[in-house]
């Protein structure tokens, strides 16, 4: 599990906090934007914004990826991971993949713990935020499952996946 | 997906992308509507039922599991956070984030409004620079924010030497309940 094995997850991530792994309770707050977006703006406007933030927060994720390819797709995720409570993520890297193996998703575990009301299309995020991470660096994802565990397959945009299916996300609920 | 080791950072971003989308009524709208009424609804729930204990409650937990420099005191009367390094503006200035002119707000967003419905008022000052106070009173105590030192001691943010309000530009709150009612520039210390 990724929890536990790697120590200073921040020297693959953008960002550096004092404390290694963040607060949970933030989940909530993550839930509670996508459902106002979602009421402002449509879920147009919602995909939008998970583009966007994908495209322009997420900028130098997006320039390691395109400087080192897939292994820096799978030191990221590691990293990532080990950074959020109560994750348990294998990161499996291979020649043409990298395959996220999200076996207790940890916002959907926090929010459901504490009865939070999930927006039913949480987990289409992950989706949209990383594809549009990915895109720069010649890459893209899909994923399969959701609700609390997942598989997120990273690869090379010449590999030629079919589509995203967003009907193969599941709708997330307590 | 979203992560909250770096949450403050994509919390900030979204800031001025809602600017960008509505403007400040909408940035406005989402402190109170989505953070005050949906994210911190258990906040707003203990300090319904319990008023100045239940600020001690809240604040006790999250502000240790933020990992922030604090210290709060409590009366009767008020409760007192004092701020020597706020873990969420402090993340901003050490990463160099900066999209929204002024993240410090979103505090008083979704925190004045949350007071307003418990009955309470809201003095309050931050410097941009991880340090801030408040002080939260019934609103029908008319009493003025105590001076330096006279309710926290040494603790009291105002005497440390990080806050230097003829350096920095610090806003002002007094007896408010949203961001509306801010006084910038009004140094008192």
């Amino acid at each position: 599990m990724n929890t536990a094995s790697n120590p200073q997850p921040q020297v693959e991530l953008p960002y550096t906090d004092t404390k290694p792994v963040g607060a949970a309770d933030f989940y909530f707050a993550i839930n509670a934007t996508f459902r106002f977006v979602l009421q402002k703006l449509g879920l147009a406007g919602l995909r939008r914004y998970w583009t966007e933030l994908g495209t322009h927060y997420f900028a130098a994720v997006s320039e390691g990826w395109r400087r080192r390819g897939l292994e820096g797709v799978a030191a990221y995720w590691r990293a990532f991971f080990a950074a959020e409570p109560g994750a348990e993520v294998n990161v499996h890297a291979g020649e043409q993949t990298v395959t996220l193996e999200v076996k207790v998703c940890p916002a959907i575990r926090h929010l459901r713990d504490h009865g939070r009301e999930i927006v039913p299309c949480f987990c289409q995020h992950c989706y949209f935020v990383s594809e549009a991470m990915a895109a720069p660096a010649g890459l893209t994802v899909r994923i399969e499952g959701g609700n609390g565990s997942c598989r997120q397959t990273f690869a090379r945009r010449e590999s030629r996946l079919p589509p995203q299916d967003l009907a193969s996300i599941k709708e997330a609920a307590c | 997906m979203l992560g909250v080791y770096d949450f403050c950072g994509h919390y900030e971003w979204t800031f001025a992308w809602l600017h960008a989308q509505g403007g400040p009524n909408l940035v406005r709208a989402f402190w109170d509507q989505a953070i005050h009424m949906d994210s911190q609804r258990h906040a707003c729930d203990l300090i319904l039922r319990n008023g100045i204990d239940g600020m001690a409650q809240y604040w006790g937990h999250t502000l240790n599991h933020e990992g922030a420099g604090f210290h709060t005191t409590s009366t009767e009367q008020v409760f007192r956070i004092d701020m020597q390094a706020c873990p969420s503006k402090g993340f901003l200035l050490r990463n160099h984030l900066l999209q929204y002119p002024d993240y410090c707000d979103h505090c008083i967003g979704w925190i004045g409004p949350m007071m307003k419905e418990a009955g309470f008022v809201v003095d309050h000052q931050h410097n941009h620079c991880g340090q801030c106070w408040w002080e939260f009173r019934r609103a029908l105590d008319r009493t003025p924010p105590s001076k330096p030192g006279a309710l926290a001691g040494e603790e009291d943010v105002r005497l440390r030497p990080g806050w230097q309000p003829e350096k920095q530009s610090t806003d002002t709150f007094r007896r408010a309940n949203n961001v509306e009612e801010k006084d910038s520039g009004l140094n008192q210390s």
